[in-house]
């Protein structure tokens, strides 16, 4: 981030009656907290917050992280980073709810593009405790529990990553001669490319979690990096190096490739794939993705239900009622086995 | 009528079996309709959930196959004759089962 990562505590006053002002991501305006007025968000024209970068493994990657200004605040818990614009400093990790201390200025990638909240604070408590209530076999008491926690918004930092493949494969599958099930092998060559996979450049959202809520995520919707979207919110800089980006997507890019080549090997029963891939052209985006985190603590374990801050999307960790397994297995073994029982009664095969 | 206890008690143990060790994919089930419901189809994380719902069909399969012997026997009273006749079951059910796992 550069230097206007940071606004200036003036920025955010109210020029109508001099309060403090907040991204409201009902009207995407900085709103003020004591009147109400809104005061539209100028953004830089000449910005181009799709702008991808190239990264060659080959070469000396010259991306630095720099210097910032803002003053993070480290959880005690989970070791998570995050910074707040403006007033909105929070007590608790947005993350896990652990206490939060302030650390020395530390550096940080600098992110080009984001896309704000549009999805406001009610909307997405609504949105968490729905799906909370949603979810079969669950404890009888999770939404008691559930419902004395609350949503916070962060902006979590996101990779998407492009890349072009030349695959050189082998498949193991099965053919049925007769009776007989015999093993084949077939090689062939598929070329292949990926296109802005996004990948969390924080451990706090998973793979998972991007794939509940991240359906709707286009790059034509990214707006330049602008620190007035952040009042009123906390963030989490970007802090890994590309390679360590790209180790991470590697196992999605692996299943993904695996995938594809079973497609295009054009074989039924494809047992076994393995592969030998020349990547080239790899371009990557750093941008910030908004989201909503509940956090809650079920039996001693923590867990989280995050909604999205586009379009209000939600998926999350949840317990099961042992309970309620128990009781729906046995009503199912009951259903199979009077299937089975009547079955072999008649002796139908 | 006591030659019908046997298959009887069979099934009712049968389903206690199999109800004791049917936690596992019914939770597998719930959160595979969950995947195909919330997760996006064709990401990562969709088919990282989908993979391995073969163990509910396994479980299915076992229970059912173990019944029809149960209820062979008690409509024909001859355990041994019911086993026996479940031979050409159980290759079927295997053919299923592979042809399933290849899907
Ligand atoms: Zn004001
Ligand atoms: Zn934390």
């Amino acid at each position: 981030m550069t230097e206007s990562s940071v606004i200036a505590q003036a920025d955010l006053m109210c020029t109508n009656c001099a309060g403090q002002c907040e991204y409201s991501p009902r009207t995407g305006a900085l709103t003020c907290k004591s009147c109400a007025t809104e005061h539209v968000i100028t953004i830089n024209p000449n910005a181009d917050p799709e702008a991808e970068h190239h990264y060659d493994p080959d070469l000396p990657h010259t991306e630095q992280p720099k210097f910032t200004q803002d003053r993070p605040y480290q959880c005690e818990t989970c070791g998570g980073e995050v910074i707040f614009q403006g007033h909105s400093i929070s007590e608790n990790c947005p993350y896990c709810n652990g206490s939060l201390v302030e650390r020395p200025n530390g550096e940080s990638y600098v992110t080009l593009g984001m896309i704000p909240f549009s999805v406001g604070n009610e909307q997405a408590q609504d949105a968490a405790h729905n799906w909370v209530s949603r979810r079969w076999a669950a404890p009888s008491d999770l939404q008691s529990v559930v419902s004395g926690s609350n949503v916070s918004g962060i902006y979590v930092p996101f990779w998407t990553f492009d890349s072009k493949e030349a695959v050189n494969y082998t498949v193991n599958y099965k053919v049925t001669r007769g009776k007989k099930t015999v093993m084949r092998t077939d090689s062939g060559f598929m070329k292949t490319e990926f296109d802005d996979l996004l990948m969390p450049a924080s451990p706090h959202v998973t793979p998972l979690i991007r794939d509940g809520i991240l359906h709707e995520f286009e790059p034509s919707n990214l707006r330049p990096f602008e620190p007035a979207y952040l009042a009123g919110f906390a963030a989490e800089r970007h802090h890994q190096p590309v390679r360590e980006g790209l180790r991470q997507n590697a196992k999605d890019k692996a299943l993904l490739l695996r995938n594809r080549i079973k497609k295009h090997s054009g074989k039924n029963s494809v047992v076994d794939v393995s592969y030998l891939t020349d990547t080239t052209g790899i371009k990557y985006r750093r941008i910030l993705l908004p989201v909503w985190i509940l956090h809650y603590e079920y039996n001693g374990t923590p867990m989280k239900v995050v909604t999205c801050g586009l379009q209000g999307r939600t998926f999350g960790e949840r317990p099961f009622s042992s309970v309620k397994l128990l009781a729906l297995a046995a009503l199912a073994s009951c259903a199979v086995a009077a299937f089975g029982f009547v079955w072999g009664a008649y002796n139908i095969y | 009528m006591l030659n019908q206890l046997g298959p009887i008690i069979a099934v009712l143990l049968l389903i206690c079996l199999a109800a004791s060790v049917g936690a596992y994919p019914i939770k597998k089930l719930i959160r595979i309709q969950e995947a195909k419901h919330e997760l996006r189809h064709g990401s990562p994380g969709f088919f990282r959930t989908m993979s391995g719902w073969i163990v509910i069909a396994v479980w299915v399969a076992v229970t059912w196959f173990f019944a029809t012997i149960i209820g062979e026997w008690w409509a024909i009273e001859d355990l041994s004759a019911a086993i026996h006749r479940s031979g050409r079951r159980l290759e079927l059910l295997l053919r299923i089962l592979e042809a399933l796992a290849d899907d």
